[in-house]
């Protein structure tokens, strides 16, 4: 047996394990805990349990390749809510007077747009600079934000449309229209990473940047791209959101690059680059679901919930370093 | 014979009926709050409705907290409706961005009550009842707290005044501050409003925004904040600033918004309990499932309170 494939399967497979794990754990839990009748395995709350993973989501799909690339994107949140911001907003714009529901298409491409630009903005100073990202889109963050803000003061930007709503909620195969985003954005990213050189491109720069440019990779542009796809997804990801709520508080989706980057790191992508998959990524994202879900379900308060994620973040870091301490040591023997 | 009978037959029915009262009594009441931990008032609540739904044997009771995330809220509406609970109690964490959700919970046949700040107009359809405090006439009486004050002082003239209000997009926040900007100017209409910056019912929040008003403007004489917490930030900033003579007026009267009152350094607020609030909760909520017929809007009062009446109020417990 080759070394480092026990710890390489135990570090793929640890996700679906944990989700197993709770899985299990609540729905015991739940029978003496929960006041309700229904169990928490009920196929009504699994479909929820997609559904509402897909705000963070399909956020983490981009925030997967970014850090695969060695990079970080912390404006995230920003992005979503100015995102959200365009959207709600520009229905109410008089240019589209007269457009009926079809304005909510063009709504949609304003906001999407705007990611995409604030994503290309992140991406050009990482490229042209040559500051490490984690400091520009900490920037970005702040300034992202302050635009928010800007736009309409400590308001909140509304606009009720229930066709929208109606769409929004709709459920097509079982599944919520939020879901079917999510597993589609899941898919194509999957593509992306694991089917075109673009994919196999950001594992080699995140593993070894200078070898990458050796090898012929324009780096700039790569990360430029993926800063874009990152700023698409937070803004689709605002766009579904609050194609269903209709209404965005200036300070919407702060902290969701944080929740990202947990369920992200929880997916077993490496901080340091180079290593990730979107589908264990997916499997943190309904990890976290899972378990905001469950600690409600059985009773539990908020703050524990995040007690209970934060410690488990830990465990998670703590794991993985061990794991690969140990996979590199068997490599030296 | 037939009085034996007849009374067995009624004891019987009796019986039935107050068994099956009991069942269809016991009720699942689910609350999902806006941010609990967030300040004492919330944190009281909690404790309160915790104490007043324990205290109701018919009473199951589902206690949630959105931790401030609008999402997180509407995803424990959807659960709440997925466990089939009979009544759900919502402090909005945004007052419209909740309707599609309350919408959803009517549509499933389950009342929805509305605590402690109103959801917007367009989702009243869908609501049961509002319980909860009049935040436009706090606001009104704020501004006349201050407004009375500056005239005592014979500075109504030339006043000057700067606001801080609660977290952004909180409906409790825009009322309050709407009363006491519609109002301040009917009854001192010389007192000018020289700033307004949000500081999101957090304390050391309002202390920073507080430290940069007394850094711009060198002639402040009146603050108000959308609540005592906020105040108490404030009043910290200008006490450690050396800035003396200031009248700071609050709405919802915490503890420590009471005691500063005590020592004489803020002048008043707004005397709302946590534990009233919780209460009319949930019992608009047992009410509302027992078929009484409330009105849509069920406010508690909430009195002025200033240094002159303080001792006509106990301290808060929050």
């Amino acid at each position: 047996m080759q070394a480092g494939t026990l710890s390489k399967y135990l570090k793929s497979g640890a996700i679906w394990g944990f989700i197993v794990f709770e899985l299990i754990f609540f729905s015991v839990a739940g029978e003496f805990l929960s006041v309700s009748d229904k169990a928490f395995m009920d196929a009504d709350n699994m479909l929820l349990l997609f559904k509402q993973s897909a705000p963070i989501g399909i956020i983490a799909m981009g925030m997967t390749i970014v850090m695969v690339n060695g990079n970080i994107d912390l404006s995230v949140g920003a992005t979503y809510a100015l995102a959200a911001i365009v959207m709600l907003d520009s229905m109410t714009w008089s240019i589209f007077e007269g457009m009926g529901d079809a304005v909510i298409f063009v709504a949609w491409g304003l906001a999407l747009l705007t990611g995409v630009v604030l994503g290309a903005i992140n991406g050009i100073i990482v490229w042209k600079t040559g500051v490490d990202a984690f400091i520009v889109t900490l920037g970005a963050m702040l300034g992202y934000r302050g635009l928010v803000f800007m736009y309409n003061g400590e308001q909140p930007t509304s606009h009720l449309n229930w066709t929208l709503v109606d769409f929004a909620e709709a459920q097509f195969l079982g599944l919520h229209t939020p879901t079917w985003f999510l597993l589609i954005v899941t898919a194509a990213i999957w593509f992306l990473m694991n089917r075109t050189v673009h994919g196999r491109n950001a594992y080699a720069i995140g593993n070894n940047r200078e070898a990458a440019v050796n090898a012929g990779i324009r780096v700039g542009p790569h990360m430029m791209i993926n800063f874009m796809i990152i700023g698409f997804l937070a803004a689709l990801s605002a766009v579904v959101f609050y194609s269903e709520s209709g209404s965005v508080n200036p300070n919407d989706g702060e902290l969701y690059e944080l929740w990202v980057i947990t369920a992200v790191v929880l997916g077993g992508t490496k901080l340091t680059g180079g290593a990730g998959s979107i589908i264990s990524t997916f499997g943190g994202v309904v990890a976290i679901q899972l378990l905001r879900k469950g600690l409600a379900h059985v009773g539990a308060d908020t703050s524990t919930v995040n007690l209970v994620i934060g410690l488990i973040l830990i465990a998670v870091l703590f794991l993985d370093r061990q794991l690969n301490v140990k996979g590199k040591e068997e490599l030296k023997v | 014979m037939n009085y034996r009978k007849a009374l067995a037959a009624t004891t019987a029915a009796a019986a039935l009926t107050i068994g099956s009262a009991a069942v269809a009594d016991t009720m699942t009441i689910g609350i999902t709050q806006n941010n609990v931990g967030v300040d004492s008032y919330q944190t009281t609540y909690e404790k309160a409705f915790i104490e007043a739904a324990e205290a109701n044997e018919n009473v199951e009771a589902v206690v949630l907290d959105a931790g401030g995330d609008v999402a997180r809220q509407i995803a424990q509406m959807e659960d709440l409706i997925q466990q089939e609970v009979d009544a759900i109690i919502i402090w909005p964490t945004n007052g419209e961005a909740v309707i599609p959700a309350v919408r959803k919970a009517h549509n499933a046949g389950i009342p929805v009550i509305v605590t402690n700040s109103n959801i917007a107009e367009q989702g009243f359809d869908f609501v049961a009842s509002f319980s909860g405090p009049d935040n436009i006439t706090q606001g009104k009486r704020s501004a006349e707290i201050m407004c009375d004050k500056f005239k005592d002082m014979g500075i109504a003239d030339e006043a000057k005044v700067v606001h801080i209000t609660g977290q952004p997009g909180y409906t409790t926040a825009i009322e309050r501050a709407k009363g006491f900007d519609d109002r301040l100017p009917e009854v001192c209409p010389n007192v000018e409003q020289i700033d307004k910056q949000p500081g999101d019912w957090n304390r050391e929040k309002s202390q920073k925004v507080m430290e940069a008003f007394l850094v711009k403007y060198d002639d402040i004489d009146g603050v108000y904040a959308g609540d005592d917490n906020m105040g108490v930030g404030a009043l910290n900033a200008a006490k450690a600033a050396g800035r003396e003579g200031i009248i700071f007026v609050g709405a919802t009267n915490f503890a420590v918004g009471y005691e500063a009152m005590e020592r004489g350094e803020y002048w008043g607020s707004i005397y709302q309990s946590p534990v009233d609030d919780a209460k009319a909760a949930l019992k608009t909520a047992v009410e509302t499932l027992e078929g009484k017929d409330l009105p849509f809007l069920n406010y508690f009062d909430t009195p002025k309170i200033t240094q002159d009446n303080m001792g006509e109020y106990d301290k808060p417990v929050f």
